[in-house]
């Protein structure tokens, strides 16, 4: 029930977001879908960020457990803080490969 | 640009499973499907895994769910032993005698507790569990701790000479609620690498 209303209530905001766009805003519909694959490489960006933060973390503890007499459990690594942090490094390195490739970004 | 391909990939698996599970059951169809049956049976011991408590010796919501389980099988008459695991934070109280503490509130004999504080790893916990209870001729065990552990911890204690009965400490999860179904499926995404290291380390 909860999972019905809340993804309802997205995909109404979502239209109307959409609507709003198009009609005050005067964007075009060809650029939103460019706009949905733009938000998938920034998902996969930061996905692709919090894979590699995860392995290193593990092959962390990993060679302090075994080239130090600490022990450090690999729980350390379980935490929700991953996806936020990822999430700012995806974004920073996506815009950053964006403006590089567009210098009509650029501001001169 | 093949990078842009990829990423766009990646980005759709993950949005993919992200709806996945958080809007439909898939979830609990998967955790219904691969959690162990129980199998609660006449044993020789209770064998309670650790799970954590704090510094200051206050045990989790995990630990004591655990313990609770620990302690009523030990109700039900179906060990005469109970073995409490788990170690302390910076010399602090150890879960394992916080455990200890709770059961004899519970009115467990002091006689029938044992607790093992120094196993740091579910491996760990098998091979000190293994050297505690031998000597008494333990054979078979009652083994309590949640059932995405179980797929780790029951092939680690039969590997160490034990008859192992599986007792799944889980709790209900609300399957309407996005939010618990996410961290059902982070829990079980946990434990299933969590296994993968252990069986490519050569420990399973």
């Amino acid at each position: 029930m909860r999972a019905i209303f809340i993804s309802t209530l997205v995909v109404l905001t979502s239209v109307g977001a959409y609507f709003f766009g198009i009609r005050r805003l005067r964007l075009t519909g060809r650029t939103f879908g460019i706009a949905l694959g733009k938000m998938l490489e920034s998902v996969g960006i930061t996905l692709i960020f919090m894979v590699v933060n995860l392995v290193a973390a593990v092959a962390t503890v990993l060679a302090m457990r075994s080239l130090t007499t600490t022990f450090v459990s690999i729980y350390v690594t379980d935490d929700v803080v991953w996806v936020g942090l990822s999430l700012l490094q995806g974004l920073t390195f996506q815009w950053w490969r964006e403006l590089s490739v567009k210098p009509r970004y650029s501001g001169q | 640009m093949i990078w842009d391909y990829v990423c766009r990939c990646v980005g759709f698996a993950g949005v993919v499973i992200f709806i996945t599970s958080a809007l439909t059951p898939v979830p609990h169809f998967l955790d219904k499907w691969t959690a162990p049956r129980s199998e609660i049976e006449p044993s020789d011991a209770i064998v309670v895994l650790g799970a954590s408590a704090s510094a200051g010796g206050i045990l989790s919501p995990e630990s004591i769910l655990r313990t609770d389980r620990g302690i009523a099988l030990y109700g039900q008459g179906l060990a005469p032993l109970l073995v409490f695991l788990g170690g302390g934070k910076e010399g602090g109280p150890t879960e394992a005698d916080g455990r200890a503490a709770f059961a004899r509130l519970q009115g467990i004999p002091s006689s029938a507790i044992l607790t093992e504080t120094t196993a740091r790893t579910t491996r760990e916990e098998a091979i000190r569990v293994k050297a505690l209870l031998q000597p008494k001729a333990v054979r078979s065990i009652l083994l309590v701790t949640n059932s995405a552990h179980l797929h780790k911890a029951r092939p680690l204690f039969e590997r160490a000479g034990f008859e192992v009965h599986a007792v799944p400490s889980d709790i209900y999860v609300d399957p309407g609620k996005p939010e618990e179904r996410l961290a059902l499926m982070r829990g079980l995404s946990e434990e299933f690498v969590g296994w993968v290291y252990y069986w490519i380390a050569g420990y399973l």
